[in-house]
């Protein structure tokens, strides 16, 4: 039997499954090469160390069944919609309202008394007369109907007065 | 009745629920056992895979057994905290205490080829195995621990890893390999 054969003996199957006569060639053979005795000997330990191990299993505790519902029923409530989320709903809210607010004290602010301010200055542009303006477009002044003769004497009637 | 129990459970039945639990958890534990040495461990696996399992009800439509359910998920949920958990580095005889050096001297004082129907319990061995097996993948780990461990047949791997049965076979076969290099490592004094 081949060295290869030793082990590949040791690998194919668990150590358990090897038949008699499978045991009686590797016992054979590992007399006679101490490279495959000690591959046989870790395998066997091997064999063992996992036997042991299958063995060794734990059980639930007393309180384990405790532990996974209450665990579950947490995960439960924190995925509840009336959590977490109507807590964002009401801040968002909330946030809006401010934000709408702010804007709203800033268009007062500075939006509307500018805009008054520069009609007010239009309207004082557009209801001013020069003298000119008053003698020469006098048709355009609709609601003062006034006389030639009454605009020269309101321009010269003092000076004439002061002439007499 | 598992199926009853699953519907009822899925629409809120904490009863139903913690019937399954009281039925399945031992074999969850036993199952999270092949992969943890520490019972905290094995008690997280296995809290981990009901908490799972309540969310997946839904997917459980009693074609197999709920058993044979909650294996897979509590293999594959072990499996993948195994796989995110850091390998352990390989083992030395250095690293072994006192009680395992001498497990392993007095299992090589005895004769060869004898030895390995041995049916004596060993915390010590069991402890030295979960220390070995951690220097391995986790799937070779379950593996070893199903077909080599608890003589488990190849078919019982493939329903509860879903893989099939060539690759169960050939991860068996390296996985001897690997197993039987890491433990001639701490026979060389």
């Amino acid at each position: 039997m081949s060295d290869q054969h030793i082990i590949s003996l040791l690998e194919e199957r668990p150590f358990s499954e090897l038949s008699e006569n499978e045991l009686s060639a590797i016992r054979a053979h590992v007399s006679t090469c101490d490279d495959c005795s000690r591959q046989c000997d870790a395998a066997q330990i091997s064999a063992l160390l996992l036997t042991q191990r299958a063995a060794a299993t734990f059980g639930p505790s007393p309180f384990f069944h405790t532990r996974v519902m209450a665990t579950l029923r947490e995960r439960e409530s924190a995925s509840q919609p009336w959590a977490w989320t109507r807590v964002w709903r009401a801040a968002g809210a909330l946030a809006s309202s401010m934000v709408l607010t702010v804007a709203a004290l800033g268009a007062l602010t500075f939006a509307i008394p500018g805009s008054a301010e520069t009609a007010l200055v239009q309207d004082i542009a557009a209801n001013s007369y020069s003298a000119e303006e008053v003698i020469f477009n006098q048709a355009e002044i609709a609601d003062e109907k006034v006389s030639d003769g009454q605009i020269l004497k309101s321009l010269y009637g003092v000076e004439e007065e002061a002439g007499k | 009745m598992d199926l009853e129990l699953a519907r009822l459970a899925r629409n809120g039945d904490e009863s139903a629920f913690e019937e399954i639990l009281r039925r399945y958890s031992p074999r969850v534990f036993h199952v999270a056992s092949r992969f943890f040495r520490e019972r905290s461990q094995v008690e997280e696996a296995a809290q981990e895979v009901f908490l799972k399992a309540f969310t997946e009800l839904g997917k459980f439509e009693g074609r197999g057994s709920m058993e044979g359910w909650l294996t897979r998920i509590a293999t594959n949920t072990c499996l993948n905290m195994l796989r995110s958990s850091k390998r352990r580095p390989e083992l030395t005889a250095a690293d072994l205490n006192e009680e395992q050096s001498d497990w392993l001297e007095s299992k090589m004082a005895q004769g060869a080829l004898e030895r390995h129907q041995a049916s004596e319990r060993s915390a010590v061995a069991a402890d030295l195995a979960g220390r070995v097996l951690q220097t391995l993948s986790p799937d070779d780990q379950l593996v070893l621990t199903m077909i080599d461990g608890e003589d488990s047949p190849v078919r019982e791997v493939v329903e509860a890893t879903g893989w099939s049965e060539s690759k169960v076979k050939v991860t068996a076969f390296r996985a001897r390999r690997r197993m039987r290099e890491a433990v001639e490592k701490l026979l060389r004094r």
